[in-house]
């Protein structure tokens, strides 16, 4: 039975207060200033408020607070922390009205007083005993209304004052696979979603969902997987529906509101070996092509009706794990002297691409990291010729760069309006790709039929994790900063001139935004850093907080570097960061 | 100096096993290791330690494996030979498919061992071993109409739904690939055995490529399958695999003894014996 435990941490709050000798003055629960969160608001966030994934419908993961910034970075100190239910997570905290919400990684939703760190309510939500007990990386709030993803495909709806359960709804059956490991936005009233889990289970492929914000009904679902006798629908080689897999809709997206569009990314093609996967051989049939859309693709979805308005695939016929599933970045500057409104993300083989978001036009790229899987790209179309020496084969090992977990991963990147600049979370290391069957049990697979031995780049100079700073206006590297662990969170630029990221040492960071000069260091946490910091205010302060957890993301990469210990128990906690009163 | 000794002959029979499986692995080295396999996780795995009632064998079996009733008969049969009290844990869980490291949560809190894995070089993480061998079996070409007596009956052109990622899926798309375009048969994968078996009823695919057992299982339990038939797998040879149960790699005494009970349950034909009562599609090799 779902528990809310306010009314309990209020009554044992009130004894206390009455077993007191002394003279109590009744203070303000910060709970009852929560405001309803309005479409206007989420336009247009307070500085202090953190509202959804990025915090801004655009994606930037940008905030202008400044209190913090570099000339008082260097005496950041931790405010609070809270400890969180252990296991795995990459949570991104919201903050409104100077609460703090958590998603705990057995669904546990907590708010807590984003100045003190005291729980204020919490709502366990009623797992089943065969759900997956893991994290989802973000939440929405919307109204008076939190909403929470899960592992299970349920979505629900708490009281961001209460904890109370408003609905629940059911999306698709968890034990066929289908699972939620991002959790919604909310764009012009409608609750978007997207499906994860569409493996060897389920074929079909995902989708995104819109639903009524009030009751949780589904009001439209776009399928990540083209069907149809439509050029779309025959670019799966002639493998028929009931046998094409993947295609996750595993990260959330952006809003455009201008257009009412909303803005994501699909995974790749499983299993990954497109030989397995029937992609290839290709077929003979002149109706039949085999770039498997729309993995790898960005879709951009009206919010009301869920119209796929147009396409844009950035990798055909993914053999190798690369997802375009990331964050989509609404950015407006000029490109060849013309202002254009773009989208931009970054895949695996951590290539930033830009396109129209009006059009789908293609418009440029930006190389980061090392990779050897795309020989050229096409400037006027963005069509990309592949390296035909990194697709694996059956039989034989094939090398390349980036590895699987990605060069970018889902770590996302960030994009300051104070520099124009992104600022990207990288690691450098490649792998030897070897297929092989993997059907150890009847129920029971790892992987998409391929390992990866992920080792260093050649002649690596042993530095792993990697920060770039990328100027948009001419697209030149403004700074980039090296060091050996892995950079395991995802980047966060400030008002005050910083930008906060995260390492698998368990080191959380500040760098000046414009020169990429380490400006502070945390100490060592409880735990590698791969989440989501996010800064707010709460009476009138800048707080900036991280939760400090594996997630096995690039937490994988512990394995290239095997001197980084981390606890066993899988400890999660939240931290918070402010200056001394 | 026993103990020594003891410790000696199971240091020597890992090093060998090591070297085996050294020459088997196409990358040894734990580099290569499955990205879910890495690191695993189960909710408050670390309040687990030993066990206090050593007079067990605490086992797995899942029902949702077709042979889940033979391997259970194989376990109290191990259990016996071992003069341990078989325990058997019935996992029931309804999920189509799920990570492998979950049976690392049901290892840590349930069982010793859980019967029902396929012996793959590399296959396995480093928190798992596999015993030896209790029985091998083969994945088979199925079809439904009787004018398909072996794989290279069916026409070119034609479809066959195989369980994907297989050790004999593997086999049957390299073969597929080297064949002249005009040759070749549309090999759709199917996530599950159950799925393939399901695109002949359906008339989706002339052939399924399945895991034996699992068209054992489905004729003794559902009559819309009994008109299917195994067919010859040539022009290809056929695909067998041995199988065993998964256990913690520390469990290394346990192991040894567990290996050891296999050994003498199929040298004295009692595995044999629990697979004929069940006629079950499987040999006990030496």
């Amino acid at each position: 039975m779902p528990i809310n435990k306010r009314k309990g941490i209020l009554f044992l709050t009130a004894i206390a207060l009455s077993l007191s000798t002394q003279a109590v003055v009744a203070q303000d629960n910060p709970i009852d200033n929560v405001t309803p969160v309005t479409d206007e608001m989420l336009l247009n966030p307070p500085d202090g408020d953190w509202l959804m994934w990025r915090r801004t419908y655009d994606g930037w993961g940008y905030s202008p607070l400044d209190q913090i910034n570099k000339e008082n970075v260097g005496d950041l100190r931790l405010a609070w922390s809270w400890a969180m239910t252990p296991g795995r997570t990459q949570e991104t905290p919201l903050a409104h009205d100077g609460i703090v919400y958590i998603q705990n990684s057995d669904a546990v939703i907590q708010a807590l007083d984003g100045a003190t760190g005291d729980l204020i309510w919490e709502y366990e939500y009623d797992l089943p005993d065969d759900a997956a007990i893991r994290g989802v990386r973000n939440k929405a709030i919307y109204d008076d209304k939190l909403i929470i993803a899960t592992r299970h495909a349920h979505l629900f709806a708490l009281d961001t004052k209460t904890g109370d359960l408003i609905w629940d709804k059911t999306v698709a059956n968890y034990r066929h696979g289908f699972g939620f490991s991002s959790g919604p936005i909310v764009a012009n009233g409608v609750i978007i979603q997207g499906m994860t889990g569409c493996s060897r289970a389920q074929p079909g492929g995902c989708f995104f969902t819109g639903h009524d914000v009030n009751t949780g009904e589904e009001l439209w679902r776009v399928h990540t997987i083209a069907r149809g006798d439509t050029p779309e629908g025959n670019s799966w080689n002639g493998v028929p529906l009931e046998s094409r897999y993947g295609a996750s809709a595993w990260m959330a997206g952006s809003y455009d509101s201008e257009q009412n569009l909303f803005f994501a990314g699909v995974g790749q093609v499983y299993p990954w070996n497109i030989e397995m996967a029937g992609l290839v051989p290709p077929s003979s049939d002149p109706g039949v092509t085999n770039e498997a859309l729309y993995t790898n693709a960005t879709l951009a979805i009206d919010a009301s009706t869920g119209e796929l308005k147009w396409y844009f695939q950035h990798l055909e016929t993914d053999s190798l794990d690369l997802d375009y599933v990331f964050e989509r970045m609404l950015i407006d500057l000029p490109v060849d002297g013309e202002e254009r409104k773009m989208t931009v993300t970054v895949g695996k083989i951590g290539i930033i691409e830009a396109l129209d978001r009006f059009t789908g036009e293609y418009l440029w790229d930006v190389e980061t990291v090392p990779q050897n899987v795309v020989l050229s790209i096409d400037p006027d179309t963005g069509d990309k010729t592949i390296n035909p020496d990194v697709i694996p084969v059956i039989g034989e090992t094939t090398f390349n760069c980036p590895a699987d977990p990605g060069g970018k991963s889902w770590q996302a990147t960030a994009y300051s309006p104070r520099t124009q600049a992104l600022y990207l979370p990288l690691v450098e290391f490649c792998s030897n790709t070897t297929v092989n069957p993997l059907d150890p049990g009847e129920i029971y697979t790892g992987g998409g039929r391929q390992t990866y031995s992920r080792v260093p780049v050649p002649d690596s100079d042993g530095n792993i994790g990697r920060v770039d700073a990328i100027n948009l206006n001419d697209r030149s590297t403004m700074w980039s900063y090296r060091q050996r662990p892995p950079i395991t969170s995802s980047t966060l630029p400030t008002g005050g001139g910083l930008v906060f990221v995260g390492s698998l040492d368990r080191k959380f960071m500040a760098f000046d935004d414009e020169t990429g000069e380490k400006l502070w260091e945390s100490g060592r946490l409880t735990n590698s850093l791969e989440s989501f910091p996010i800064t707010y205010t709460a009476n009138g302060k800048q707080y900036v907080a991280i939760t400090a957890n594996f997630a096995s993301g690039l937490g994988r990469l512990a394995s290239l570097t095997p001197e980084v210990r981390l606890p066993s128990n899988d400890p999660i906690a939240l931290y918070v960061f402010a200056l001394p009163d | 100096m026993p103990a020594l000794f003891t410790f000696l002959c199971i240091a020597s029979r890992f090093l060998a096993l090591a070297v085996l499986l050294a020459g088997l692995s196409p990358h040894p080295g734990s580099a290569e290791e499955p990205e879910f396999f890495f690191k695993p996780f189960a909710p408050n795995h670390w309040a687990f330690g030993r066990r206090l009632d050593e007079s067990q064998l605490r086992y797995c079996v899942d029902r949702r494996d077709p042979d889940w009733e033979v391997a259970a008969a194989i376990a109290d049969a191990v259990a016996s030979a071992l003069l341990l009290e078989p325990q058997q844990y019935m996992v029931e869980k309804n999920f189509v498919a799920e990570d492998i490291t979950k049976v690392y949560a049901l290892l840590v809190e349930h069982c010793d061992m859980h019967l029902g894995f396929k012996l793959i070089p590399g296959g396995y993480s480093q928190w798992a071993t596999l015993t030896r061998p209790y029985y091998e079996a083969e994945y088979i070409f199925v079809a439904s109409d009787p004018n398909i007596g072996s794989l290279g009956d069916l026409p070119s052109g034609r479809p066959i739904g195989a369980t994907l990622g297989t050790s004999a899926h593997v086999r049957l798309v390299s073969y597929v690939s080297a064949l002249p375009a005009r040759d070749r048969w549309p090999v759709h994968p199917k996530g599950t055995n159950d799925l393939a078996l399901e695109s002949l009823l359906d008339g989706s695919a002339d052939v399924a490529l399945i895991w034996a057992p699992t068209l054992w299982a489905k004729q003794r339990t559902e009559p819309a399958f009994s008109e299917l038939r195994r067919i010859d797998p040539r022009p290809l040879p056929p695909t067998a695999l041995g199988v065993g149960a998964m256990m913690l790699r520390d469990e290394t005494f346990l192991r040894t003894a567990i290996d050891e009970a296999i050994a003498a349950l199929i040298a004295d034909g009692t595995i044999s014996d629990i697979l004929d009562d069940y006629r079950f599609p499987a040999t006990a090799k030496r």
